[in-house]
């Protein structure tokens, strides 16, 4: 008899039965294996882990409740019907009867994905919960350029530029971004909406590279879905804050666009939808300045606005955007989103031609600020009196106002992950700016600590009025420098450095007591030991054994009666935490190093 | 062919294909050929296009087909006119063609029969009328053989007979070029070129006129009878609603999806969400602070390094936002995260975010446990090889202990004083104090031999000790015991050592007293023995008695023990222990240690408690109340566990091991059935050197101190203190 011998008429049990492999799923459902693939990123289906893989170690199993629940699908029909309709597209054109087949093609049957999404997510938490991957792949897509060869459809790239506008257009309207990193891979951005953080990628403004080796349909399955879903959360979002979704396409602003009183009064009657739509446009706007060739056409009812908005008084925006603002409610907004919008208050930006400008048209309104830009369209000019910062990148500036201050693009980035408007000495223009940190680190005890993120957290403490003890020997100037700081607000950066050491001496110096401390006790134990055994001569060189065995031992004797299990597991924790360890000694190796030749180079 | 033929005739024979000539290079061999003229009339399609009188020459070429007979009646006047003709041509040879067909409309053609067939005149002298109504004579015919003599002679080959209007002509040389590029099928004329341009004379547009003022017919506005017949199926299709019209394309509608909110249940299986991608660390930064960039020889040892074991991401550092490019791998990177997400098989794990002191066991504090043995009081020296037993007195007042250099030594506790040596011949296994008080016993285990010593201790025992290690001299040995083979053990007196010597057959390994002290047993744990239960006899020392175990044993006996209260005896084998009752000679338990290789047992004073060291470094507590499986299995040890030791009074238990350690546990058997043993591990006690691949080789407790002995195979006997 075989070992798995089942008895005739015996249903199968256990993994056999819960599980099944891909090809017997695909036999199942009767489905070609691209369209599994397809009904599986659809539906959100993904292999499971069976306990025991009765088939074999190399097999992908799903679920049997999966496959049934996919069998279900209305979807599979209509892709059944979709491929009969094809085929008869076909025949008519290989019968060369053209007009059949036009005219086929037009009704070509469609299908839509909302029933999808409300099934995948319930509840719309559920559906931000999930968003990262999403707003990371439409913004992706956003930037990369139509491929016919691929079936990157022009269509399908304006639409996600549209979709990612208007997300960022609500990000930025209700303040809801918290933090943002520009990563050699792009920028990262973390919004919280309704309590979830959504953290995406949007690419580098510039040509994207399409590698060969990616398989581009299944990356448009997975667009279609994450488009349907954005569209559906963006009208979710929208309609929360009374805007009517899709923000532009209204025909009777285009009407009225040119009538200003009329405008106005319009703006008046809805009063948020207008602040939105037009710092949409001025997004959209931006980017078409960018890339004109493609979307003049999809942006046109845009650029009107856009113009439209150009017709306004210099400071209109502005103002437009504080009457918003009172008037949308404020005892809704938790603390930190009132942080978020004030940090940039009263600050009037004006952006070069060379920086990022898509990212800080987001950016800075977000943080309550009021942003221009070089180019057509922009609500001021580069000349206007009010502008406060001026963002350049470039290593000279030719032409400076004094009533302007010329930052780097990075200041304005550090600003907002720290919370508080940091001095600009380092970030000026040609100067290497001080390193851009990862807002998304949080910093265990032994962790190493970039030196700069040590200044930010002294110079945050400054802004907050709080005296942070000083490092060092306490002594007259450490008393002196808080009161320093809080009328300054500024650290002068040797200074912080300077400190920094200090407080390293003083950790070091603490640490050598306690170990003496800890000798001492020991050395005592072992002092009493040895009085007590002096009646013997006693080898005195195995007493004082090494208290680090003891230490050692003490820690082996508690693991003895622990099963095995947890044994394996502690070991491997601690191999991870030596790991880590030796990754964090790396890093302050590398940072004495570097300390060490720039003190011989002075 | 001879037959002359009408112009009808002729002219249906025009529209038979062209045949192909071969000899009508050389006109004089072809003008008596028929074929080779027959040929001839079938390009005379060609030659009325190029504009010639058809009429004429068609006449001229049936002449020229029927002219060997020359038998054919014609008209004169046509003759004539040929003639003239030709002779105009001849004569204006330098004129355009145009010209000779100008002249050859002049000549009205000389017969006068009309379109009637020239057969009809077949046999007539006359042929036709003149105007006055006379007939027109004949042309006298020659003379057949005068006409071929005629026609033999080479000058007259172009002279042709036309039958039509009876007359002989002559072709002139421009006749015959003509009828040889016309043979070629060429036009007939050198000077017209076939290919020349089109060109179109007719002013197509400008016309000030239409062509037709007429206005446009009602009918091309109505339907036709068919057309309405269809047009009316269409309707009645489209009425029925065979026929559907496309609706116009909508875009796919976005509406509050999520309106209600209401509670609705995931369809499937329960969601597992895919794990977010990591966030990025100041090491992506475009600007990352310096320390975070490798130098350049950590760069070079990546290079060396296999190709997954290098970091997937290698910080740079940028010095400005404007020179940062794009990233190459940015579609890469999500096309994997959307493999990721479809591919990879999912599965809730328990995050192990915990500190990994959490997983040690919550173990009451050593401090409340104590006193227990911690630090190395004493050291007793004076062994000169690796100490391999010792026991304890049960005063607690002195120590036993045995090495391999032969010799048993006994030592005063309290000070380390060496009271006494035996010098024995062989390596000492085993020592073990007789547990009774009054009776200051050694029983030492040496080579094959046990030994009984008198300790020589206390004053009143001194006499009984001495009775008691009194053997009548040795009887003959039974005869029915020879028969059964050599008994396993001998009693002898020993008069070297005042003791007794019980001779067995192979070496012993240990001995092991009763509570009372009367009995004890002895292993032999050699594995040639035939009958495996003389491995383990038991010795009642009063009637200097031996007898094997009644039972059966199951491997080869390690060790054996006595139950502290009862009449139970254990014997551990190299897998299990079994637990005998003595008095009703059964088998009580079996103890499944789930351990290759036990080294040593040791029994509870509780007696419901068993420890079971194995050479595997574990130790298993049994538990016999609650099952034959472990209790609980400590490893501890690195190597062999060589002994392990209970303690009398304290809760606590020892176990030494080849590592050159001993653990120290503290072992709680409560009273309480319901509770179970509490075991905590206490201390390491070291510092024994290893010496031979061996450490410590034996332990003891201390009778009534929480004290522990160890006995080290570096020649060093421990005592290890509270």
């Amino acid at each position: 008899m075989p070992k798995h011998y089942r008895p005739a008429g015996k249903k199968k049990e256990g993994n056999a039965a819960k599980y099944m492999t891909r090809s017997q799923a695909i036999k199942y459902l009767q489905v070609s294996l691209s369209l599994f693939r397809k009904l599986c990123i659809l539906k959100g289906v993904f292999p499971r882990v069976p306990k025991k893989k009765v088939k074999g170690n190399h097999h992908t199993y799903y679920h049997v409740k999966d496959i049934a629940f996919l069998k279900h699908e209305p979807l599979v029909e209509k892709f059944r019907d979709m491929r009969t309709y094809d085929r008869k597209v076909k025949k008519a054109e290989s019968k060369k009867n053209r007009d059949l087949a036009e005219r086929l093609l037009t009704r070509k049957p469609t299908y839509t994905l909302d029933r999808l999404i409300r099934e995948r997510y319930p509840k719309f938490i559920d559906a931000l919960r999930d968003l990262d991957d999403c707003l990371s792949m439409v913004h992706l897509f956003a930037a990369l350029p139509a491929i016919e060869r691929e079936k990157i459809e022009v269509k399908r790239v304006h639409n996600c530029r549209r979709l990612s506008h208007e997300w960022q257009a609500y990000i930025s309207r209700c303040h809801k971004l918290r933090k943002v990193f520009i990563s050699v891979k792009g920028i990262y951005y973390q919004a919280e909406v309704e309590g979830q953080k959504v953290t995406w990628l949007t690419p580098h403004a510039l040509q994207q590279v399409l590698p060969d080796d990616v398989d581009y349909k299944v990356m448009l399955t997975f667009l279609e879905f994450y488009e349907t879903l954005l569209a559906f959360v963006n009208f979710k979002i929208y309609n929360s804050i009374n805007v009517k979704y899709p923000p532009i396409l209204d025909p009777r602003l285009e009407a009225l666009a040119a009538d200003l009183y009329a405008l106005s009064r319009y703006f008046d009657a809805n009063s948020k939808a207008p602040m939105v739509s037009s710092q949409d446009a001025a997004l959209s706007e931006s980017n078409q300045v960018k890339d004109k060739n493609n979307d003049a056409e999809l942006h046109e009812s845009e650029l009107r606005l856009a113009q439209l908005q150009h017709q306004l008084p210099s400071n209109e925006p502005g103002a437009l955007m504080r009457l918003v603002e009172d008037a949308a409610g404020e005892d809704e907004d938790d603390e930190e989103t009132k942080e978020c919008k004030t940090l940039f208050k009263d600050m009037k930006f004006f952006l070069s031609r060379e920086v990022p400008r898509e990212s800080l048209l987001f950016v800075i309104p977000a943080f309550g600020g009021v942003v221009s830009w070089e180019g057509e369209g922009s609500p001021y000019k580069e000349t206007d009196q009010g502008i406060t910062y001026q963002i350049v990148d470039r290593p000279t500036q030719g032409h400076k106002f004094f009533t302007r201050e010329y930052v780097q693009p990075q200041w304005v980035f550090d600003c907002i992950n720290a919370r508080i408007i940091l001095p600009t000495e380092d970030y000026m223009v040609g100067r290497v700016p001080p390193p851009h940190l990862s807002p998304f680190v949080v910093y265990d005890p032994e962790d190493h600590v970039p030196e700069y993120a040590e200044t930010i957290k002294r110079l945050q403490a400054a802004a907050r009025q709080e005296v942070l003890p000083m490092p060092g020997v306490v002594g007259v100037e450490d008393l002196e420098n808080p009161q320093n700081l809080l009328d300054e607000a500024i650290i002068d950066r040797t200074e912080a450095i300077e400190v920094a050491k200090r407080k390293e001496k003083l950790l070091k110096l603490q640490k050598q007591h306690l170990d003496e401390l800890n000798k001492e006790v020991k050395g005592e134990q072992l002092a009493v030991e040895s009085d007590a055994s002096d009646k013997k001569p006693v080898d005195t060189g195995f007493i004082a054994a090494d208290s680090e065995q003891a230490i050692k031992d003490a820690a082996d004797i508690t693991m003895v009666g622990v099963s095995r299990k947890k044994r394996e597991l502690y070991k491997a924790m601690q191999i991870g935490n030596e790991r880590k360890k030796a990754k964090t000694q790396l890093l302050k190796e590398r940072k004495r190093l570097l300390d060490e030749a720039k003190k011989s180079n002075t | 062919m001879k037959a002359p033929k009408s112009k009808q005739e002729s002219k249906s024979k025009e529209k038979e294909p062209q045949q192909h000539v071969v000899e009508e290079e050389d006109p004089v061999v072809s003008d008596s050929d028929d074929e080779d003229w027959s040929v001839e009339e079938g390009s005379e399609g060609s030659l009325s296009d190029s504009g010639l009188e058809n009429s004429d020459f068609t006449d001229n070429k049936e002449d020229l087909t029927t002219s060997d007979d020359a038998v054919s009646l014609d008209d004169e006047d046509d003759d004539d006119d040929v003639g003239q003709d030709s002779q105009s041509e001849s004569g204006e040879s330098h004129q355009g063609v145009e010209e000779s067909d100008s002249s050859e409309d002049e000549a009205a053609p000389r017969n006068t029969i009309g379109d009637v067939p020239l057969k009809w005149y077949e046999d007539e002298e006359h042929i036709g009328y003149d105007i006055s109504g006379k007939k027109l004579k004949k042309k006298e015919k020659q003379d057949k053989l005068e006409s071929f003599l005629e026609r033999a002679d080479l000058k007259n080959w172009r002279k042709i007979y036309d039958e039509y209007n009876d007359e002989e002509v002559e072709i002139t040389p421009k006749e015959a070029k003509i009828i040889r590029r016309l043979l070629k099928g060429k036009a007939p004329h050198a000077e017209f070129d076939p290919h020349a341009p089109y060109v179109d004379w007719f002013a197509w547009d400008g016309a000030k006129h239409p062509m037709s003022n007429a206005p446009e017919p009602k009918r091309r506005f109505i339907e036709s009878k068919w057309e309405h017949k269809k047009i009316v199926k269409l309707i009645r299709a489209i009425r029925n609603g065979y026929i559907k019209f496309d609706k116009p394309k909508e875009e796919p509608k976005v509406y509050n999806l999520w309106g209600d909110d209401q509670t609705e249940k995931a369809g499937g299986l329960a969601y597992i969400p895919a794990p977010k991608p990591q966030l990025p660390g100041h090491e992506e930064s475009y600007n990352p602070s310096l320390e975070f960039i490798p130098t350049q020889e950590e760069l070079d040892a990546y290079q060396l390094e296999f190709e997954e074991d290098r970091p997937k991401f290698i910080p740079k550092r940028f010095l400005s936002l404007r020179s940062v490019p794009a990233y190459e791998k940015a579609v890469k990177e999500t096309f994997d995260r959307c493999l990721d997400l479809y591919l990879c098989p999912r599965a809730r794990k328990k995050r192990i975010n915990i500190d990994p002191e959490s997983l040690k066991p919550k173990l009451p504090s050593r401090k409340d446990l104590r006193p227990y043995p911690s630090t190395c009081y004493l050291e007793y020296r004076g062994h000169k090889g690796p100490v391999m037993s010792i026991s304890t007195d049960p005063s607690g007042q002195w120590i036993a202990s045995g090495s391999s250099d032969g010799t048993v030594r006994i030592w005063e506790i309290d000070t380390g004083r060496c009271l006494k040596i035996w010098e024995l011949d062989e390596s000492v296994n085993f020592v073990a104090w007789n547990p009774s008080l009054e009776l200051p016993i050694l029983a030492v285990a040496v080579g094959a031999d046990v030994y009984l010593l008198n300790a020589g201790l206390g004053r009143e025992e001194q006499h009984k000790i001495e009775e008691l290690l009194r053997v009548e001299k040795p009887e003959a040995p039974a005869p029915d015991e020879s028969s059964k083979g050599a008994p396993t053990v001998i009693w002898t007196e020993d008069e070297k050592q005042k003791g007794i010597r019980l001779k067995h057959i192979k070496t012993v390994t240990s001995v092991e007293w009763h509570r009372k002290g009367d009995y004890f047993s002895s292993v032999m744990p050699s594995d040639i023995l035939v009958i495996e239960s003389r491995a383990i006899s038991v010795h009642q020392l009063s009637k200097k008695f031996t007898q094997r175990i009644p039972f059966k044993l199951h491997g080869l006996p390690v060790s054996t023990a006595f139950h502290p209260s009862r009449s139970f005896f254990f014997i551990s084998t190299k897998m299990t222990v079994r637990v005998y009752d003595l008095l009703k000679h059964e088998l009580v338990k079996k103890l499944e240690t789930g351990l290759r290789n036990v080294s040593s047992i040791a029994i509870h004073p509780g007696g419901d408690n068993v420890l079971v060291g194995s050479r595997e470094g574990k130790l298993c507590w049994f538990d016999m109340d609650l099952s034959s499986q472990p209790y609980k299995i400590l490893r501890c040890h690195k190597k062999d566990i060589t002994s392990v030791a209970y303690h009398r009074t304290y809760p606590l238990f020892a176990s030494c091991s080849d590592d050159g350690t001993a653990y120290v546990f503290h072992g709680m058997v409560y009273s309480d059935l319901n509770q179970n043993p509490l075991i905590v591990p206490l201390e390491i006690l070291r510092g024994h050197h290893s010496s031979n691949g061996r450490g410590v080789m034996d332990c003891k407790f201390h009778p009534r101190q929480p004290w522990l002995f160890t006995a080290g195979a570096d020649s060093v006997i421990k005592l290890f203190c509270h």
